[in-house]
C-alpha cells in the first residue's frame, strides 16, 4: 500500500525503464513521459511517480516545458484527493511557476489549480463545485482530463462512506455536485450501490464507519527480553 | 535486521518507546571511538611519507571545507578542483590504486562537495535578487554550468556506478559476499565507500531540489539499521536520518518521520559523552532543527514520545510546542517561524534571471507556502479532537453552535480531521513503502438522521434533519514490558 496513484498497474514497461535508470535524466525523455501522460488522461489512470519524473526534467531543462502537461499533470494529481499527490507536484514547480505575482499565463492557471486542491483537501466539496462552476477557465484546464467531474464525483462518495453511516440527500446534492433529488439518488443507487429512504442516504457498514471501540494492547516478544536474558546468561557464567 | 524491527517497528502499538536499537548502536559506536584513538597513537612516518605524494594532498585538500566568505574565483576554483578529482578517479584507466586517507574521508569529501553546491546556488540566487554587483553577475552569467546541477548528479551517479556499490548493498542483504558482485572498481574500498556515501548524497540533493519521494526512493539498497556503514561516521549517520525525516514530514508520513527524528536524537544524547567535541558542535545546529521538526510532526499526528525526547523538546521548544497542538490561526506563524528553521536550504537547478530580479522567488519561501497549505487545511483538528473526546454522542448542530461556526463547516472539519487519522506507515522493504494505518485513538462516524417530529405536523418542513456524531475512543490498555524491564535491571544493579 502506497499513496493513491503512484505506481499504477497500467504502467509499461517501457516507462518503467526511464522512471527507474538514468534515463529519467535525459530531456529526449520527456516527449515519452508526454504521451503517456497524454494515455493517462485518456485513459482515466493516473501515474504521479511518472509525471512527477516529467517535471524533474522540467524543472532541469526549463526550455523543454510544455505548460499544457504540468497544468494536465497537477489536474491528475487533484484527482487523487486525498493525498500530497498535488503537492509533491507543485514542489518540482519553480517558486515563479506558483507565485500569483509572476503574473504569467501558466502561474496563473497554477494558482487556480491550488485552489481547487486546497478546497478538495479541506473537504469543503460544495464550494469545490461552486468554484469550477464559477469561471471557464476550470473547464479550459480540465478539458484534456475525460471523466474529471465523475473521477471526483466517485472519490468524494467514496470518502463519505468511510465517514457516514447516514446523509441527508441534500447535502450530498451539493456535496457531487449534482442537481435535485432524483439525480442524487441514481447517483447513489446506480454507481455506488446504496439506498435511499425519505430523503435519507443508507451507507452500508464498512470498516470506518462503525466507529468501535477497540483496546490497544502491547504487543510482547521474545526480542524485548534479549538484552535481560544476554545479562542473565553472562553473569551465571 | 531483527533487532531494528522489533525496536522500532510500527507494527507494534502506538508509543513504542522501547530502546533496544539505539543502546546497540551506542555500544558499537562506543568501541569504534576507541579504536579510533588507538589509531591516533600509532607512530606517525608513515602518514608523512603519504603526504609527500601530491595526489594524497588533493584527496585531503577535497575533504576540507571552504570558507564561507570565501570569493567567487575561490568558488570556481573549488569546483574546477573537484572536477579534474572525479575525473581522475572515474575516467583513469582501470581503478586508481589509492587508499583514502580515512574511513571518513570518503563522507567528508561528498558532504563537502554537495555544501559548496548548495551554497554556491544559494549565493548566486542571492547576488541575482539583489542586482547589485554587476561585476559578480558578469562572472556568473559567463559561467552557467559552473557547479550545475546536472555535472553534480553525474559525479554522485557515476561513483555510485563505478563501484556497484548497489549490487554490493543487495548481495549484502541477501546475505551473500558482496566481493563477488564488486567489479574491479567496487573492491576497493576508495570507490566503494565513495560510491556509498554518493547514495546519502543524491538523498540530499533531491531533497533540497523538493523531490522528497525520489529522496526516499534512493535509499532502496541501504538498510537503516546499526549495520549500515554510515553509522561508522556520526555525521553521515546523522545527515541520513535528517534527510529521510524530512522527506518523510514533507509527504505527510508524520509517525515515520517521528520515528526517523527519535532515533537520531536518542543515539545523540546517548552519545554525546564520548563524542569528539569538534564532530559533536557540528551536528548541534541540526540537533536543535530536528527537535523543531518534531514539534511540527507531532502537532499533526500526536502520539507519545521517548522520556529523552519529550523532555528536550519541552526545553527547547516547550512555549511553541504547546500553540502547534493547540491549532487554529495563531498557531499558523509558529508553523512558519519552526519550518524556516529547520528545512535544508532549498535551491533551484537552474541559474536565476538575472534579467528580472524580481523574479527569482527564495526556493524556501515556494515550499512553505506549499507545506502552509497543508497546515491550513488541518488547523482545527485540534479543537475537533478535544471537543469529540467529551462525548460519546453529540449532535452536529449544537457542536457547531459551541464553535460558532457553520454546520457546513463543521461537516468539513469532521471529514478532515477523520481522513487525515490515516496514515501511510513504513513496515519493511523500501522507505517509500508502507501500510495505511489508523494512527489516532479517535474514531467517528456520522449519522445524518432525517424525522417526521410528532408533536408539530403542521410545520412546512415536514423532515427535520440531524446530524449525529457516534464517537468511540480507543482505550490504551497497560504497557508493562517496560515497568518490568526498568525494575528488573535495578535489582541487577
Amino acid at each position: 500500500m502506497n499513496m493513491n496513484g503512484e505506481d499504477p498497474a497500467e504502467r509499461p514497461q517501457e516507462i518503467r525503464n526511464i522512471i527507474n535508470g538514468l534515463e529519467r535524466y535525459n530531456p529526449e525523455a520527456a516527449g515519452v513521459l508526454e504521451a503517456y501522460l497524454a494515455q493517462q488522461c485518456e485513459e482515466k489512470f493516473c501515474d504521479c511517480n511518472a509525471n512527477r519524473a516529467l517535471l524533474k526534467l522540467y524543472q532541469l531543462n526549463p526550455d523543454r516545458i510544455k505548460d499544457e502537461a504540468i497544468t494536465n499533470i497537477l489536474v491528475k494529481a487533484l484527482t487523487q484527493f486525498p493525498s500530497p499527490q498535488f503537492d509533491c507536484a507543485l514542489h518540482l514547480l519553480s517558486p515563479a511557476q506558483t507565485n500569483p505575482s509572476s503574473k504569467s499565463e501558466l502561474s496563473e492557471a497554477v494558482g487556480h489549480l491550488r485552489t481547487l486542491n486546497l478546497q478538495l483537501e479541506g473537504a469543503q466539496y460544495a464550494r469545490f463545485w461552486a468554484t469550477l462552476d464559477s469561471d471557464d477557465i476550470y473547464a479550459d484546464l480540465t478539458t484534456d482530463i475525460a471523466g474529471f467531474e465523475d473521477m471526483i464525483r466517485v472519490r468524494i462518495a467514496q470518502l463519505i462512506s468511510q465517514s457516514y453511516r447516514e446523509i441527508n440527500v441534500s447535502v450530498l446534492e451539493n456535496w457531487l455536485g449534482l442537481d435535485g433529488a432524483e439525480e442524487v439518488t441514481k447517483f447513489v443507487v446506480e454507481t455506488c450501490g446504496w439506498k435511499v429512504a425519505e430523503g435519507v442516504v443508507q451507507i452500508p457498514k464498512n470498516a470506518e464507519n462503525e466507529a468501535k471501540k477497540t483496546e490497544i494492547r502491547e504487543d510482547v516478544n521474545i526480542d524485548m527480553f534479549s538484552r535481560v536474558i544476554k545479562r542473565s546468561w553472562e553473569e551465571t557464567a | 535486521m531483527s533487532t531494528f524491527q522489533n525496536g522500532m517497528a510500527p507494527i507494534r502499538t502506538m508509543g513504542d518507546d522501547s530502546d533496544v536499537e539505539e543502546e546497540a548502536l551506542v555500544n558499537d559506536y562506543k568501541e569504534q571511538v576507541q579504536y579510533e584513538d588507538l589509531d591516533e597513537l600509532e607512530p606517525a612516518g608513515l602518514s608523512m611519507a603519504q603526504q609527500t605524494d601530491d595526489i594524497q594532498s588533493r584527496l585531503a585538500q577535497a575533504a576540507q571545507p571552504l570558507d564561507f566568505s570565501a570569493p567567487l574565483e575561490a568558488k570556481f576554483q573549488s569546483y574546477d578542483q573537484y572536477c579534474s578529482l572525479f575525473h581522475f578517479i572515474l575516467n583513469s584507466e582501470g581503478p586508481v590504486d589509492l587508499e583514502p586517507p580515512s574511513y571518513y574521508w570518503a563522507w567528508d569529501v561528498i558532504d563537502e562537495f554537495i555544501y559548496q553546491f548548495n551554497s554556491f546556488s544559494s549565493y548566486r540566487a542571492r547576488i541575482a535578487r539583489q542586482a547589485n554587483n554587476e561585476e559578480e553577475i558578469q562572472m556568473l552569467r559567463e559561467n552557467p554550468n559552473t557547479w550545475g546541477c546536472y555535472s553534480v548528479l553525474n559525479v554522485l551517479y557515476s561513483l555510485i556506478q563505478r563501484s556497484q556499490i548497489s549490487e554490493q548493498l543487495g548481495a549484502m542483504k541477501r546475505n551473500e559476499d558482496p566481493m563477488a558482485v564488486a567489479g574491479d572498481y567496487g573492491s576497493k574500498s576508495l570507490y566503494r565507500m565513495l560510491g556509498y556515501f554518493s547514495i546519502i548524497g543524491l538523498l540530499r540533493v533531491h531533497c533540497l531540489l523538493g523531490d522528497f519521494s525520489l529522496a526516499l526512493k534512493t535509499l532502496d539498497d541501504i538498510e537503516l539499521n546499526k549495520k549500515a556503514m554510515f553509522a561508522r561516521v556520526m555525521a553521515a549517520h546523522f545527515t541520513t536520518y535528517y534527510y529521510v525525516g524530512f522527506s518523510y514530514m514533507m509527504m505527510r508520513r508524520y509517525s515515520d518521520a517521528i520515528r526517523m527524528f527519535s532515533h537520531i536524537l536518542i543515539y545523540v544524547s546517548r552519545t554525546k559523552n564520548f563524542q569528539k567535541s569538534a564532530q559533536y558542535d557540528s551536528i548541534t545546529k541540526k540537533n536543535e532543527q530536528m527537535y523543531a521538526l518534531i514539534a511540527i510532526c507531532v502537532a499533526f499526528s500526536p502520539t507519545r514520545l521517548d522520556d529523552t525526547v519529550h523532555t528536550a523538546l519541552r526545553e527547547k521548544y516547550g512555549d511553541q510546542l504547546l500553540k502547534l497542538q493547540k491549532g487554529g490561526p495563531e498557531s499558523l506563524p509558529i508553523f512558519e517561524e519552526l519550518f524556516r528553521t529547520a528545512c535544508p536550504k532549498f535551491i533551484s537547478p537552474v541559474p536565476p534571471n538575472f534579467d528580472d530580479p524580481e523574479s527569482n522567488i527564495d526556493p524556501v519561501e515556494h515550499h512553505l507556502s506549499i507545506f502552509m497549505d497543508e497546515v491550513k487545511i488541518n488547523m482545527w483538528n485540534p479543537t475537533i479532537k478535544s471537543y469529540l473526546r467529551l462525548y460519546t454522542t453529540m449532535d452536529l448542530n449544537k457542536l457547531a453552535g459551541f464553535l460558532d461556526v457553520k454546520d457546513e463547516e463543521l461537516r468539513a472539519w469532521l471529514l478532515v480531521n477523520k481522513q487525515r487519522s490515516k496514515q501511510v506507515r513504513w513496515a519493511d522493504n523500501g522507505l517509500l513503502e508502507g501500510e495505511l494505518v489508523n494512527v489516532s485513538d479517535l474514531d467517528y462516524a456520522m449519522q445524518g438522521v432525517s424525522y417526521r417530529p410528532v408533536e408539530c405536523t403542521f410545520t412546512q418542513a415536514d423532515h427535520v434533519s440531524q446530524d449525529l456524531i457516534h464517537v468511540s475512543e480507543a482505550k490504551v490498555g497497560r504497557k508493562l514490558v517496560d515497568w518490568y524491564l526498568r525494575n528488573l535491571s535495578r535489582t541487577y544493579a
